[in-house]
């Protein structure tokens, strides 16, 4: 796991600067639920094309991990939804 | 029952060294559970309130008391529920709610002491503090307090009053418990000001207070400029009548829906590690996504979640 790690470390610096976008404005664009989802739904999509082209520029890519990257955003939405419809 | 437990959760022969959870069919089903669920709970809210709904453990009493503790651990004498003031503050607080906005001072200018004033409050000081998305009072006294500008209103020596108001609705479409603490001194109460005091506090003004990122604290205002603002403010004034002050549904509908998606994340991040660690002492080649990538993923989802039910203070 480390040593994937370190091999992709561009890439997953990438992926930690887009997160911590997106918690970071999360948390300035309250009250303003409209902004938030906006915001969470745009952060899962810069998600799922990481994900796609990490593996493309690795000559890795299949249908299968493209589908796999697509179900997991889709799980964290509708988990956030869950979230915004029955908690908040 | 543990052969379906580690075909379910670990990289088997049986599940083509997937986890049977990690299949797209099986995530599959919990994103359409959690959409429905989300639906359901949100009809639920609208047409039973009793039973699933924001709950509500802040109470006015121990606002009070909490407050009071905090001032006696300081050195200083309690304050008095003012019934003007805790008027005031449903006002501001149904304010925010009705207009939508989240701030000392409204978009259309109102600041607190409209509200304090058309509660017919006379005041030579008087503050606000705000506190949103919390529980639970002793929450909200320490969050107050550990923010210096709002410890400073708590712990200040020109208040001998205190009105409160917890008001539950939506604000720009979250359902929230608003806290709203107003502070004050009577004409009649206060001490005599030192005259250096007074040339301080006859400028004070909140919008300059507010803009500098300060909880709003004005000061003895000279007579003329309080009845100016007295004629302007009070026709706009309007105090709502008072909420419920505690909510209790048979379901709090928050912690209900953090905990389920909690469980499920952490079940999810915990069968990813474990795929991980199983598929690399194996050395089984695969043709998968990185586990890692989704933990990482699933991890953002719970800081979001802690995100949207954190609670705020200004």
């Amino acid at each position: 796991m480390i040593k994937k790690l370190l091999k992709h470390l561009n890439y997953y610096l990438l992926l930690l600067i887009i997160f911590s976008v997106g918690v970071i404005t999360t948390v300035f664009a309250s009250p303003n639920v409209n902004l938030q989802v906006a915001i969470i739904a745009t952060t899962v999509v810069l998600y799922v094309f990481w994900g796609i082209l990490h593996h493309k520029i690795n000559h890795e890519l299949t249908r299968k991990i493209t589908v796999e990257y697509l179900l997991i955003g889709l799980l964290g939405l509708s988990i956030i939804f869950f979230i915004f419809m029955g908690g908040i | 029952m543990f052969k379906f437990l580690y075909h379910f959760f670990t990289p088997q022969t049986s599940n083509n060294y997937r986890a049977r959870i990690l299949h797209p069919k099986i995530i599959s089903l919990f994103i359409i559970f959690f959409f429905s669920a989300g639906v359901l709970m949100s009809v639920t809210k609208t047409n039973f309130p009793e039973v699933l709904g924001i709950s509500s453990d802040v109470s006015i009493d121990q606002l009070l008391i909490l407050t009071n503790q905090k001032r006696q651990e300081n050195g200083l004498g309690p304050l008095s529920l003012d019934e003007r003031l805790s008027q005031a503050a449903i006002g501001k607080g149904n304010d925010m709610l009705s207009k939508g906005y989240w701030a000392h001072i409204s978009p259309d200018g109102t600041t607190p002491w409209v509200f304090i004033k058309g509660a017919g409050y006379s005041y030579t000081y008087a503050g606000e503090n705000l506190a949103r998305g919390y529980t639970n009072s002793s929450d909200v006294i320490n969050a107050w307090m550990a923010s210096d500008s709002h410890k400073q209103n708590m712990l200040s020596g020109n208040y001998s009053n205190v009105g409160f108001a917890v008001v539950t609705g939506s604000l720009n479409g979250e359902e929230t418990v608003l806290v709203v603490e107003m502070l004050g001194t009577t004409v009649l109460a206060a001490t005599p000001a030192k005259p250096e005091e007074k040339s301080i506090t006859e400028v004070a003004q909140a919008s300059t207070n507010e803009s500098a990122g300060q909880v709003p604290v004005v000061n003895a205002k000279n007579k003329e400029e309080e009845s100016q603002a007295d004629s302007k403010d009070s026709k706009k004034q309007t105090i709502a009548k008072q909420p419920s002050l505690e909510v209790k549904p048979l379901i709090n509908a928050e912690t209900f829906s953090s905990n389920i998606a909690r469980i499920a994340i952490t079940i999810f991040m915990f069968v990813f590690i474990l795929d991980m660690i199983i598929i690399e002492r194996k050395k089984i080649l695969r043709f998968v996504g990185h586990n890692l990538d989704h933990v990482m993923f699933l991890g953002l989802i719970l800081a979001l979640i802690l995100v949207l039910l954190k609670g705020y203070i200004i």
